[in-house]
């Protein structure tokens, strides 16, 4: 059952990825991206990961996403201001061959270790009480440093997006 | 399939792969934009489950860190887009390279 519930999540993010590379329209990549972003979320779950689960789907697909899509309806792009890609399937091809090697390798690297079963564990791993334990025990400093990096962004977004004299 | 680790790694090289290609093939701004964020995700994907292989809630902190990145990213990264393109009316990332010179304002 959880096998059938893996196969058919990774086939819609695999599938949502190719046509995020290959559709020449950005809207319909956005859409193709929220389609993997979803299915990685129930993958995450699948993986006793409920609390990311809910951050992927509100933070991922809720937010960033949502605010990608905003952008590109906002600018309102024709057609004739797309990029003219004339090598791009030709650039995929050759570079799907020359990426095998690397994910041979990376592969090779986690076959060595033994295997586990992975079954969805319960006893709250994962659980929003566990995560905000361990975020404010041992995470404290690199948490503090992203509300700054946050407020950098956010300072810098408005900078860069206000209209010129 | 779901039982082992290299399923899930399997998966995360593959869309890892995507996002790569994606970035060396494309010439679309919004596309190598997303390319990232699917190479992101790949990578979130491999902390999740190498920790839930060892039984450790740390890596799911470090993808929620990858996470927070990812979102002060895409604020900096569409107002860059946005700015670009009001100038150039064009997507091509190309344009980004007037971003290293000296004289910009043409």
């Amino acid at each position: 059952m959880i096998d059938i519930v893996f196969v058919v999540l990774a086939f819609f993010a695999v599938s949502g990825g190719v046509g995020m590379i290959l559709f020449a329209q950005p809207i319909y990549s956005a859409l193709s991206l929220i389609m993997t972003i979803l299915a990685l979320a129930g993958i995450f779950a699948l993986l006793s990961a409920p609390f990311l689960f809910m951050l992927q789907i509100i933070l991922y697909a809720g937010a960033i996403i949502t605010l990608l899509l905003f952008i590109i309806m906002f600018l309102n792009i024709q057609s004739d201001n797309l990029p003219e890609e004339p090598h791009k399937k030709s650039t995929i091809v050759v570079g799907a061959i020359l990426l095998v090697p690397f994910n041979i390798l990376i592969l090779k690297a986690f076959y060595t270790l033994p295997n586990k079963p992975m079954h969805i564990l319960g006893d709250n791993f994962g659980s929003i009480s566990l995560f905000g334990t361990e975020l404010f025990r041992g995470w404290l400093v690199p948490f503090e440093l992203i509300s700054i990096l946050l407020l950098t962004a956010l300072v810098g977004a408005v900078v860069l997006a206000r209209k010129d004299k | 399939m779901a039982d082992s680790l290299l399923s899930y790694i399997t998966l995360a090289m593959i869309l890892f792969s995507l996002g790569l290609l994606g970035v060396i093939s494309r010439k679309n701004i919004f596309i190598i934009y997303m390319s990232i964020e699917l190479m992101l995700n790949a990578i979130n994907l491999i902390f999740v489950s190498v920790g839930r292989y060892y039984e450790s809630i740390e890596p799911q902190v470090i993808a929620m860190v990858i996470i927070a990145i990812a979102a002060a990213e895409a604020a900096v990264f569409l107002s860059l887009i946005v700015v670009m393109y009001r100038r150039k009316k064009t997507l091509n990332s190309d344009i980004f390279t007037v971003l290293s010179q000296k004289d910009s304002n043409e």
